[in-house]
């Protein structure tokens, strides 16, 4: 029993093992160790790599054992470390002696320099190198069982005695002052208020390029927003929409660039100007498109965001659009005779463009258009047979979602001074639809919280370099695995799950109760 | 309901017009003479039956769970890169010199090995916890994994391109040549082993699905997943198998992509996948001859409407999913028609 799960999880480990040595994780890990907690040498955070990896394995195959007794997890352990370590020792010892033969596995494996290798072995030959390695991963596999078979004794232990498991929250909850202070509703305006006072002088002591990241998230906020009404609020799956950012982005960059039109406008006529095309584009792509159903309106809408970006980078186009090198000099805000195109002020205008975001969305979620969207998300025929023309107000959805991708794009091309093809890769509208759905769909502090997480913290985390996005990527998977709803999931989405505590207050009517949920 | 059937009708003929209008300048003006029609139509044969491929595993995935398998162009993409070491290895030994047709079948057979175990692991990993979510949530792990992968097959290999070393008996570009109006067009044989093997899979597939045992049970999770449990079929050992198939269709088609291109490196998979998809919903996603047909009809008409409509080369994408939002507008049941009513969806 024990052994079955152990050989089968020491196989899995070893190959997550081996994987995350060839993208070089071990070394990265030991970097991350040097600069956050000033350790001196990098092998610190390799070989806490290795032992946590070996603790898992042990760890993980207890806990997947059915039948419970100290032997069983001994052997669980045992055969979980001595695959794995096995394995990883063989692949170690493989690439170890390749190297020591003069070979530069770089030209294969790119992260498999010599230091990388070198980290691994210790300096010793392959052979013994291979065999502490395999050591090393064996005694953190037991240990890891001994671990967790000892802690699932204690829960089973306290679960015999009717002890209740109580999370953080509800811990938390029991003070007096602080379910007190979270009961007032006042409190959270209190929180909105210190907040936004933090956020409007936090540009006099940032730096410019903390304001400059500051203003990116502002800009994926307006974006979040506005997908959010066409993802979240009417349930329609747009993988395009960057398309939207790009005409907002290309209209304040065409009208107000001296090149390659000449027209050099001011940036407060093209900025409405590059919001309406924007809804314009989004009514006319939406006409022929929105009577598909989810998944081909997904390919179609990402289809048509690549059409526009190939559009803007062919040879077709270069004369209107500036082709692959883009729109250099576009113009800048002026107010009073002043250039505010810096990331200071720029910072400012974009919190006010936050802020609008904001409240559309807010009046419109609570209004008969949002009510009418969300009716169509849940069951579109249902909707249609209550009077609601669906056609219509998906169109609505979609011309708001790209006036709002038409605004941010405006203010981005403005802000960079440039515009080009490259800045409107699919990529933008994955990041714009992970952070609605990390957030939490439909949730507008949602949006926000996601645009924080998924923009603001790969900037803090400056030392994972070329490791940001495949930690974005995983994040994404573990995430819709762990907790689909989102970081802070819409108040319908809390209402639906009855918790202990509302049960107990007086039921009040659905939408009363969602409207002070949500403000 | 008026509105759009007016509508729809208006952008049909002016579509019609369009094309009516700029094919006959190309006509007229004798811009291509048979020749280059005649190549453009076998290079857009060879690249529709590996798009067919790769379509046949989105449809198979689709047709069962509902999702789209957006790693599944990364999953080709590994497979390309298992081909591609073996086949280093062996050209390093002189092997592929000697033994050029068990060289490219141990190729192929690595290529579709590590690309299933990957596409086992995926399910594993990504979408069995899944199971049963809205169906936003398995499309969002889908498009993590596709960045993960990505990214690491990048931090892996490196991101320089890389060229297939082929077997001497196999050098790209190389081949039969025929004549077509006095002027010579070639028949590359990396393009005929592609069409050939192509071929060969989308008729072993059909077979598997409509003859086996193991088809039957995948029709019968297709069509109801509850009720196939209570017919005693292991629904998720299904699924996974599903898995296991398109990831050595995928694996295949990057062996063959490889071959016949040449150039591999850790984007590889995106564009082929994109069009793999779109293929596949041309043709009607969820039903296994459409993504066929649809492979091989998005192939020829990228590689031909460039030259019909007298555009640059470099537009070809564009056309691409402009043909299939046109299909879409005017059949958006793909070609050969959903196999799924929408009410299962």
């Amino acid at each position: 029993m024990g052994l079955r799960t152990g050989i089968r999880m020491g196989l899995i480990a070893a190959i997550v093992t081996i994987f995350l040595i060839l993208i070089g994780v071990h070394m990265l890990m030991g970097r991350l160790l040097q600069s956050w907690f000033r350790v001196p040498a990098h092998w610190p955070g390799v070989w806490l790599m290795v032992v946590l990896l070996g603790m898992w394995a042990g760890s993980r195959a207890v806990g997947q054992m059915k039948a419970r007794s100290w032997g069983n997890a001994l052997l669980a352990g045992a055969s979980a470390g001595i695959i794995q370590g096995a394995l990883v020792g063989a692949a170690l010892y493989l690439l170890a002696s390749i190297t020591q033969a003069g070979v530069d596995l770089r030209t294969w494996l790119n992260q498999m320099s010599k230091e990388s290798i070198g980290a691994l072995t210790l300096g010793f030959a392959p052979l013994p190198a291979a065999g502490f390695i395999g050591g090393v991963l064996l005694v953190s596999a037991l240990a890891g069982a001994a671990w967790r078979e000892r802690r699932l004794r204690v829960r089973a232990a306290r679960l015999a005695r009717g002890e209740r498991m109580i999370s953080l929250r509800e811990h938390l909850l029991e003070i007096p002052a602080i379910s007190q202070v979270s009961n007032n509703p006042l409190s959270r305006r209190v929180l909105i208020g210190v907040f936004m006072v933090l956020l409007l002088i936090a540009p006099f002591f940032l730096g410019q390029y903390w304001n400059y990241n500051l203003g990116t998230v502002g800009i994926y906020v307006i974006l979040g927003l506005g997908l959010n009404i066409v993802v979240g609020m009417a349930g329609l799956l747009d993988l395009g929409y960057v398309a939207f950012f790009a005409v907002g982005a290309y209209t304040m960059a065409l009208l107000t660039a001296p090149q390659p039109h000449h027209i050099q406008m001011s940036f407060w006529l093209a900025l409405p100007i590059g919001i309406v095309l924007a809804a314009v584009a989004g009514i006319l792509l939406g006409i022929p498109v929105l009577r598909m159903r989810g998944d081909y309106l997904a390919i179609v809408t990402l289809g048509f965001g690549e059409i526009i970006r190939i559009l803007s980078k062919s040879d077709v186009l270069t004369g209107f659009t500036g082709g692959p090198r883009g729109v250099r000099n576009v113009g800048h805000p002026v107010l009073f005779g002043k250039d505010i195109g810096n990331e200071f002020y720029f910072f400012y205008f974009i919190l006010i463009g936050v802020i609008l975001a904001i409240i559309i969305t807010r009046r419109l979620e609570h209004s008969r258009v949002g009510r009418a969207w969300r009716a169509m998300r849940e069951d579109e025929k249902v909707s249609q047979a209550m009077g609601i023309y669906t056609l219509k107000y998906k169109l609505m959805a979609f011309a708001m979602g790209a006036a709002l991708a038409g605004l941010s794009g405006a203010i981005f091309a403005s802000r960079n001074s440039f515009t080009g093809p490259e800045d409107f890769v699919l990529l933008v509208s994955i990041n714009v639809l992970a952070l609605v759905i990390v957030g939490g769909m439909g949730s507008i502090p949602g949006v926000i919280l996601g645009a924080f997480v998924l923009k603001g913290l790969p900037e803090m985390l400056r030392e994972l370099e070329d490791y940001r996005v495949l930690v974005f990527g995983a994040l994404l998977v573990v995430m819709m695995i762990v907790r689909p709803q989102g970081l802070w999931p819409a108040s319908r989405v809390q209402l639906e799950r009855p918790r202990p505590e509302l049960a107990e207050e007086v039921e009040a009517p659905a939408e009363l109760a969602e409207g002070e949920v949500g403000s | 309901m008026s509105l759009g059937l007016l509508l729809r009708l208006g952008i049909g003929l002016l579509v019609l017009a369009f094309f009516a209008y700029r094919f006959y300048g190309v006509l007229v003006r004798g811009a291509y003479g048979a020749e280059t029609w005649a190549r453009l139509a076998i290079s857009g044969l060879i690249i529709g039956s590996v798009y067919a491929v790769i379509a046949l595993g989105y449809t198979l995935v689709y047709g069962i769970l509902f999702m789209i398998n957006f790693a599944h162009g990364e999953v080709m993409m590994i497979g390309a890169f298992a081909g591609y070491f073996v086949l280093e290895a062996f050209a390093a030994s002189g092997f592929s010199a000697r033994q050029p047709v068990l060289a490219i079948i141990i190729t192929f057979l690595a290529g579709m090995t590590v690309s299933m175990l990957v596409g086992i692991s995926l399910e594993r990993i990504a979408y069995r916890p899944l199971r049963g979510a809205p169906r936003l949530v398995p499309l969002i792990s889908a498009i993590g994994a596709s960045i993960f992968l990505q990214n690491a097959a990048q931090l892996m290999f490196g991101s320089m391109r890389r060229t297939y070393s082929n077997p001497p008996a196999l050098e790209r570009n190389v081949g039969w040549v025929l004549e077509v109006a006095g002027k010579p067009v070639s028949i590359t044989y990396t393009g005929v082993l592609t069409f050939a093997f192509s071929v060969v899979l989308m008729v072993g597939l059909y077979l598997l699905v409509q003859r086996t045992r193991l088809g039957r049970a995948m029709r019968a999770v297709a069509e109801n997943k509850e009720a196939a449990a209570l017919m005693g079929v292991d629904v998720d050992r299904v699924i996974a198998n599903t898995f296991a198939i398109s990831g050595v269709l995928a694996g295949a088609a990057g062996v063959m992509w490889g071959l016949h291109n040449g150039i591999i490196y850790h984007y590889v998979g995106f564009i082929p996948g994109l069009k793999a998809f779109t293929a596949a919903v041309l043709g009607g996603i969820g039903n296994i001859p459409g993504a066929m047909l649809g492979g091989i009809v998005l192939g020829i008409a990228e590689s031909l409407t460039p030259a019909v409509l007298d555009m640059p080369f470099q537009l070809k994408d564009v056309l691409a999913f402009a043909v299939l939002v046109l299909v879409l507008i005017f059949r958006p049941t793909g070609i050969l028609g959903e196999v799924l009513a929408e009410e299962k969806v």
